[in-house]
């Protein structure tokens, strides 16, 4: 089996992080539809070569996030979910941006640039 | 839960070279754990050594409960060893070898020898002798597989092959997930290549223990810290032995704080070098055992590290 989503691995990042940013993004993004099937922890783990309690702590964070649900039978699928209004992510977010300001000022890209950039992220 | 593996004080002798000495380490039950280290660290020593191949010259390591040196028939049929220069039969085909291996294992599973031998695209009717290496250590793997065995034990199972047979191979170790408690322990000198496989780890260097400990906690208190001085400040000395492998060039000063915690280090960090611009980034397996065996190699100790501290 595929993965339906693609993870780039980089090291020297938590690999956790990383298959979580991907798999988010995927559902986020539409990619992954409410419903659909999302991957097994053994397909995960042999799909990426990772280890299966990581492969676990992957599914097990999606779920906590609202963004995966298991269904007794069927496995694990695609929740129906809802923007999260959890203030710690938040609060990292508000630090990833203020990042990325500094980033963008001593590259001189002017605000605009970036707005931009970010827009055609958004869609 | 006792775990699978402990080695307690385990020193292995050959004539007058110590190969390891005083290793104290534990395999936790379904866990995947590194044995890692540099060529001729004492990983095969050790490996030997719990699989009764050689006996300790002081110490003991403990497999399954049992010491190893007392290891019998029933604990071996649920052990699987693959080691790096197995040597098989190399008269015999691939077919001739899973018949001559079944009848000593009570609980080999043909169903799952035949899925292996199809996932690893493994022909059944080729001499062993005509095989190549990845191909060998495939077949090596399927005997060790398909009794299904609570501990796995692999020498460098890696070493020398192509990524293709490599991403088989682990394909293939990581088919028993889901199959309750079981255990790996495998060895390696190549730390990238073990790093998204591994739940814990001992680095072994020179025939001593250099760490031991889950993966998650190490990757957590490990940083690479990059200070870059305000015009005219001085290089102010290491505040912490944690922090280690210290350089200064101009104004940049460079160490490894080996026991990060966080937020309460980056204030330490910069009260250390006000006015400084600080950057911490995490490390990968393989800079970690090179900014640790730098330190030890020099006669240095690291400082413990008080794990629940790390997590919070």
């Amino acid at each position: 089996m595929v993965l339906p989503f693609t993870v780039v691995v980089r090291t020297g990042r938590s690999l956790h992080d990383q298959v979580v940013f991907a798999a988010t993004k995927a559902v986020v993004t539409g990619q992954l539809s409410p419903g659909d099937a999302f991957p097994s922890v053994r397909t995960l783990s042999q799909e990426l070569g990772i280890n299966p309690n990581t492969a676990q702590k992957i599914v097990a964070t999606l779920i906590e996030r609202g963004l995966l649900e298991s269904r007794p039978g069927v496995g694990t699928v695609v929740s129906s979910w809802q923007p999260s209004a959890n203030p710690a992510r938040r609060a990292l977010l508000v630090a990833d941006i203020e990042r990325l300001v500094v980033d963008a000022k001593q590259l001189g890209i002017p605000v605009s640039d970036v707005i931009e950039a970010i827009r055609k992220a958004w869609k | 839960m006792e775990p699978v593996i402990a080695a307690n004080n385990l020193s292995c002798r050959y004539r007058r070279t110590e190969a390891v000495r005083d290793l104290t380490f534990a395999v936790e039950p379904g866990t995947i754990f590194g044995l890692l280290g540099p060529n001729g660290a004492g990983k095969t020593t050790t490996i030997r050594a719990l699989m009764n191949i050689l006996r300790p010259s002081a110490g003991e390591v403990r497999v399954l409960g049992v010491n190893s040196r007392r290891l019998g028939a029933k604990e071996l049929v649920e052990i699987g060893y693959v080691s790096e220069n197995q040597q098989l039969p190399s008269w015999m085909t691939v077919r001739d070898l899973l018949a001559f291996c079944k009848p000593m294992y009570p609980t080999w599973d043909d169903g799952f020898a035949a899925k292996l031998v199809t996932d690893f695209d493994l022909p059944l009717n080729v001499r062993i002798a005509r095989l190549s290496r990845g191909m060998r250590v495939k077949a090596a793997l399927i005997t060790a597989l398909a009794y299904r065995p609570k501990l796995l034990v692999m020498d460098e199972p890696f070493s020398g092959l192509d990524p293709v047979v490599r991403d088989d191979l682990v394909r293939g170790v990581l088919e028993r997930v889901g199959d309750g408690q079981w255990t790996v322990l495998l060895s390696s000198h190549d730390l990238d290549e073990v790093e998204r496989l591994v739940d814990a780890i001992a680095f072994l260097d020179n025939g001593g223990l250099v760490l031991t400990e889950p993966l998650i906690t190490l990757m957590s208190h490990f940083r690479r810290v990059e200070v870059t001085l305000p015009d005219g400040a001085a290089a102010a000395e290491a505040a912490d032995p944690a922090w280690i492998g210290r350089s200064a060039a101009g104004r940049v000063v460079q160490f490894v704080h080996s026991a990060y915690t966080g937020p309460g280090s980056d204030l330490e960090i910069g009260a250390r070098y006000p006015g400084a611009r600080v950057d911490v980034d995490p490390m990968t397996l393989r800079d970690i055992f090179l900014a640790v065996a730098r330190h030890t190699r020099g006669g240095n100790r690291l400082p413990s590290v008080n794990a629940e501290e790390v997590r919070s």
